[in-house]
């Protein structure tokens, strides 16, 4: 056997292959052919279903009556995606080069959540979050909040809820390209350039920053110069106090690998996320999982439904792909090199 | 390069350390708060299954009571819903981590032409909505035939997830397998091992860990999976289901008990042996 | 002016304040040594039913008499009831033993036939069901159960698209006896030979009194107003939301045409511009009322007589220009295994004594005759709660949604659709 095998080496792959992939054909890119020829269709539940070439219009309709949608989810999933980043990437450097003997323990930490239905996670931040709740209520006896003033069914809270859902999705890939640098690297770029990058940190925080807190104040709508204002100068407190060279020049871009993969795996989901919106949002932050929903199992309109998840599906690979060009060669997706 | 070459060195050292002892204590603050953080819906969770509600619904504090611990089963449904979840969610992890660990071995191992499609193949699943997952699916389960080949039920609801969990094993077992010392491999072929006893107590043992990792993955990945197994349950009820059914009226306590049940029993079992690993490593010092 | 008001002549039932009557906390406590008692009793009841052969109080029923295995023999597949009945219905719908954890009159159903129920509370919404079920019906095969249980619009669609067995009322005299009248002759369905109707509702205006006061018109829905502008929930329900609507704009939602959808839709969307409405919820709106983050409400009464005692400071009321009427109905779909024993469980149900202690947990509006009257004996306060046996003056100004073509449901689901965010 082992003799053959050797004279036969190719053969080895593809048995290695072949029962994920079998499972995966029958059962994904089947049901998957099905749905896109559904997505020609034309007519209704009752009437019947009939294919026909000619109604590729289905895709540019659909795709304009959702547009508002669409343009909805990329800022919120983007906006949680750069939030999930904000958070986990110093969560992830602390675990990683001052965890010891704790690692695995922060990890699970970390992970722990997951154990607990998402839908109880979600609700608890409903309860958390109430006008009236445990969070909101004193400060609104103090006075620093307005009576009328909600968290919840605003687009603040649809992107929290979203950015605390996939925040171990963004960590854990982080923690690994971190914990693979060779520490000699850093110590050496420790040595070579003096301590923390004060200036130009403090000058990149506050733009950064600035921008950030701009863009997030128009996604959430709240007065973006209020919001660039502050985020500019927490930026900038953040670059002038831990950002050095050693972290820019070395480590940063050597986790790179590891933010690619956790952005992807936040943001694609995130993407086509609908129970956030529904549970914690009001009927301006529906985002497109939403529409597909409601188009699939309210009003039966499965031609529609079927373009509208290819459109999703095709826009999220689009993304992928100059995502990946961005950051450098594809030998990202496989983390070598 | 300048701006360091100017710098007084003395002074700056003393600088620099402290600037990183502020960096580690603001960071291992910032480490605290942000466990909190992920840990306060938890704690709500289980903080509300010993609530005393007067009425249905579970989103107000009304009192203390252990009543629900007593009796943490006694919901009708209940039962029936979190075995179906388990025993799927245990069952899909084995399989869906077999045939995964196997793809990911072969992406990162062998050269093969097919390669980017196989790549592709495994990242397609994850960019799809899951209702676009659960639907097609239903459709075909239906068209195949239906009873008695593929009746709804825990079987098809199996499919789905292990169809689901493949991609997300296959990424985390080539994430560890990407940073393997080829070398050791080799070394133990030099002396004598053929290949598969080379696998079997030399590469095996070290991706175990990843092979874990992306198990227990899977496997919460399976046990909270909610849009996907609605599509494909047909006549059974899982836990995320009964949940999402019963939260139109109010979540019974029951639900919050089991919730905090499964959590800490996700914890302790980590906690064991993380213990043990802890004091093994003592041990050998 | 609507059939509920001829009906409701029958009850002797006096409504001064709604106020006074709503049931207090302990109802919920009440409730259980009801079930308790009730199951008690009713056992006892049956047993002497089926020893003597003739019901005392209840129609003469060959079923209810009939020994386990008996029962006449029906046409179809499944020829003499036994074995098992799969039945999905919504949650909270069954009269259920908290302490025992089981279904009473299910149990009591099992012991007088033998056939065992397999009840599975897995509705969770009328949509999302058929979906489930779509494929197999269209595919001609079974979908594995024997008993849906479906919002009226669905059942219509069902009985539309010709995927309900039809009901071999000879095997269903309960059913045929007690059926109140005005669930009769309903267009799509005229001689109820394809649904039973389980439980009715209604949609009106559930509230914080202590917030709002006491509020008796739709119009408190649409003007803001700073005790509730931006804490008004509207059902996601699409016949409720623009139902409702379309009755504080004083047209017919009995008759629904586009133009009045149109005028519904736009007066909904000037709410929504306004920022008056919060969201558009299922059952989850009583959560928002009974956390303060939603004052006002378009709501169900079975819901809020719930959420009273939550929190007793909840109101529910049909307003002046009055309310919905909906049904839920039971119905066979088609390739049902068991279709008699099917037929025996909707028929079962019909029986005063079984219906009454549903409607004692359930509490919503029963469409058996008689169940009032056993419930003035059983618990009085439930009987006298305005939100299950509603005055005839109430009824009479409940409306139920009238029937649409397909091409209208799909027009009415998309403006819906838009203005609830989705479209």
């Amino acid at each position: 056997m082992g003799g053959w095998l050797k004279r036969h080496r190719w053969v080895v792959p593809y048995a290695l292959l072949a029962p994920g992939v079998l499972w995966l054909v029958l059962f994904y890119v089947y049901p998957g052919i099905q749905m896109f020829i559904s997505s020609f269709w034309s007519g209704t539940l009752e009437t019947g279903f009939t294919f026909s070439l000619s109604n590729w219009t289905n895709y540019p309709e659909a795709l304009s009556a959702s547009s508002e949608q669409f343009v909805r989810s990329i800022l919120y999933a983007g906006a949680a995606t750069i939030l999930t980043f904000l958070i986990a990437y110093p969560l992830a450097y602390t675990i990683a080069f001052k965890g010891g003997r704790y690692k695995a323990l922060l990890l699970f930490l970390v992970v722990a959540p997951f154990f607990t239905s998402f839908l109880l996670r979600t609700i608890s931040w409903k309860i958390l979050l109430a006008d009236s709740g445990i969070l909101l209520a004193p400060l609104k006896a103090i006075g620093i909040l307005p009576p009328e003033f909600r968290l919840l069914a605003e687009p603040i809270a649809v992107v929290s809820g979203i950015t605390y859902n996939f925040l171990p999705f963004m960590t854990l890939p982080i923690y690994v390209s971190l914990e693979k640098i060779d520490h000699r690297l850093v110590e050496a770029a420790k040595d070579l350039y003096a301590g923390p990058w004060r200036p130009g940190g403090a000058i990149a925080g506050i733009v950064l920053g600035g921008v950030l807190g701009g863009v997030l104040g128009y996604i959430f709508e709240y007065p973006v110069p209020i919001w660039a204002g502050v985020w500019g100068i927490a930026g900038g407190l953040i670059g002038w106090l831990f950002i050095s060279e050693s972290f820019t020049r070395i480590t940063f871009p050597l986790s790179l690998p590891g933010v690619f993969a956790g952005s992807l795996l936040t943001f694609i989901p995130a993407m086509g996320d609908y129970v956030n919106a529904e549970f914690l949002g009001n009927p301006s932050t529906r985002m497109i999982g939403n529409v597909i929903q409601n188009k699939f199992l309210v009003q039966n309109d499965y031609p529609e439904a079927s373009a509208l998840s290819f459109i999703l599906m095709a826009g999220i690979i689009v993304f992928v792909a100059i995502y990946a060009r961005a950051l450098g060669t594809e030998a990202l997706t496989t983390g070598r090199g | 390069m300048a701006r360091t070459a100017a710098a007084p060195p003395v002074a700056s050292g003393r600088a620099r350390r402290a600037a990183r002892r502020v960096d580690s204590a603001s960071l291992f603050v910032y480490t605290g708060l942000a466990v909190v953080y992920l840990l306060l819906p938890v704690f709500v969770i289980v903080l509300f299954s010993f609530n005393d509600p007067a009425g249905k619904s579970n989103f107000v504090w009304q009192g203390f009571t252990l009543e629900y611990w007593a009796d943490p089963l006694g919901v009708p449904g209940l039962p029936q819903a979190v075995s179906l979840s388990l025993l799927i969610a245990f069952v899909s992890t084995i399989v869906a981590t077999a045939l995964g660990t196997l793809i990911g071995i072969a992406l990162v191992r062998y050269e093969f032409s097919l390669r980017g499609a196989t790549n592709a193949l495994i990242f397609i699943p994850m960019a799809t909505p899951e209702i676009v997952l659960g639907a097609s699916l239903l459709t075909m389960f239906v068209s195949i035939g239906g009873p008695p080949f593929f009746p709804l039920s825990a079987v098809t609801i199996l499919i789905a997830h292990i169809m689901f969990n493949i991609s997300f094993v296959v990424v985390t077992v080539r994430a560890r397998l990407e940073g393997f010392p080829r070398h050791l491999e080799e070394a133990a072929m030099d002396l004598g091992a053929n290949e598969w006893t080379t696998f079997w107590k030399v590469t095996f043992p070290l991706i175990l860990p990843g092979i874990v990792a992306a198990g227990l993955l899977a496997f919460s990945l399976s046990i909270d999976d909610f849009v996907i197994t609605n599509f494909t349950a047909g006549k059974v009820q899982t836990f995320p289901m009964f949940i999402y059914a019963k939260y139109r009226i109010g979540i019974p306590v029951e639900v919050n008990v089991i919730g905090t049940l499964i959590f800490a029993i996700a914890v302790g079992t980590v906690g064991v042996t993380t213990l043990a690993r802890i004091r093994a490593d003592a041990r050998a010092r | 002016m609507t059939p509920q008001a001829r009906a409701h002549e029958e009850q002797a039932i006096e409504m001064a304040n709604y106020p006074e009557s709503i049931p207090t906390p302990t109802a919920l406590t009440r409730r259980r040594f009801l079930a308790a008692g009730a199951v008690v009793g009713f056992g006892g009841f049956l047993a002497a039913c089926s020893t003597s052969g003739s019901g005392a109080t209840t129609a003469p029923s060959a079923a209810a008499s009939a020994a386990p295995s008996g029962a006449p023999a029906s046409a179809g597949a499944g020829a003499s009831p036994s074995g098992k009945v799969a039945w999905a219905n919504w949650t909270y719908y069954m009269d259920t033993d908290e302490e025992a954890k089981t279904f009473p009159t299910l149990d009591e159903f099992t012991k007088l036939h033998g056939i065992t129920v397999e009840y599975s509370e897995v509705v969770d919404d009328n949509n999302s069901f058929f979906g489930q079920i779509r494929p197999a019906l269209e595919a001609n095969q079974p979908t594995g159960w024997d008993i849906v249980t479906l919002t009226d619009w669905m059942a219509q669609r069902l009985i539309r698209l010709g995927w309900t067995e039809e009901l071999d009322l000879a095997n269903m005299p309960d059913f045929t006896a007690n059926l109140k009248d005005e669930y009769k002759g309903l267009a799509w369905d005229p001689d109820m030979k394809h649904h039973a109707p389980w439980q009715s509702g209604m949609t009106g205006l559930g509230y914080d009194v202590d917030v709002t006061g006491d509020l008796t018109s739709l119009d408190t829905l649409f003007t803001a107003d700073p005790r509730w502008t931006g804490k008004v929930d509207y059902l996601s329900e699409m016949r409720d939301a623009v139902g409702l609507t379309m009755l504080k704009l004083g047209l017919d939602p009995e008759k629904p045409t586009t133009a009045d959808n149109d005028a519904a839709i736009a007066e909904i969307q000037k709410a929504v511009d306004a920022g008056i409405v919060r969201d558009f919820k299922g059952n989850a709106y009583a959560e928002d009322l009974k956390s303060g983050d939603a004052t006002l409400s378009m709501a169900w009464s079975g819901d809020m007589v719930q959420a009273l005692v939550d929190k007793p400071s909840l109101r529910f009321t049909i307003a002046d220009q009055g309310g919905m009427l909906w049904t839920d109905n039971s119905m066979i779909p088609k390739g049902a295994s068991n279709k008699a024993g099917a037929e025996l469980l909707l028929d079962y149900y019909y029986i005063p004594d079984v219906a009454a202690l549903v409607t004692a947990y359930v509490n919503y509006l029963t469409p058996v005759k008689g169940v009032d009257a056993k419930l003035l004996e059983m618990d009085p306060e439930i009987a006298k709660n305005p939100l299950i046996f509603p005055p005839p003056d109430v009824v009479a100004r409940l409306h139920v949604f009238g029937p649409l073509t397909e091409a209208d449901e799909a027009y009415f689901n998309e403006t819906f659709a838009k203005v609830t965010g989705v479209g």
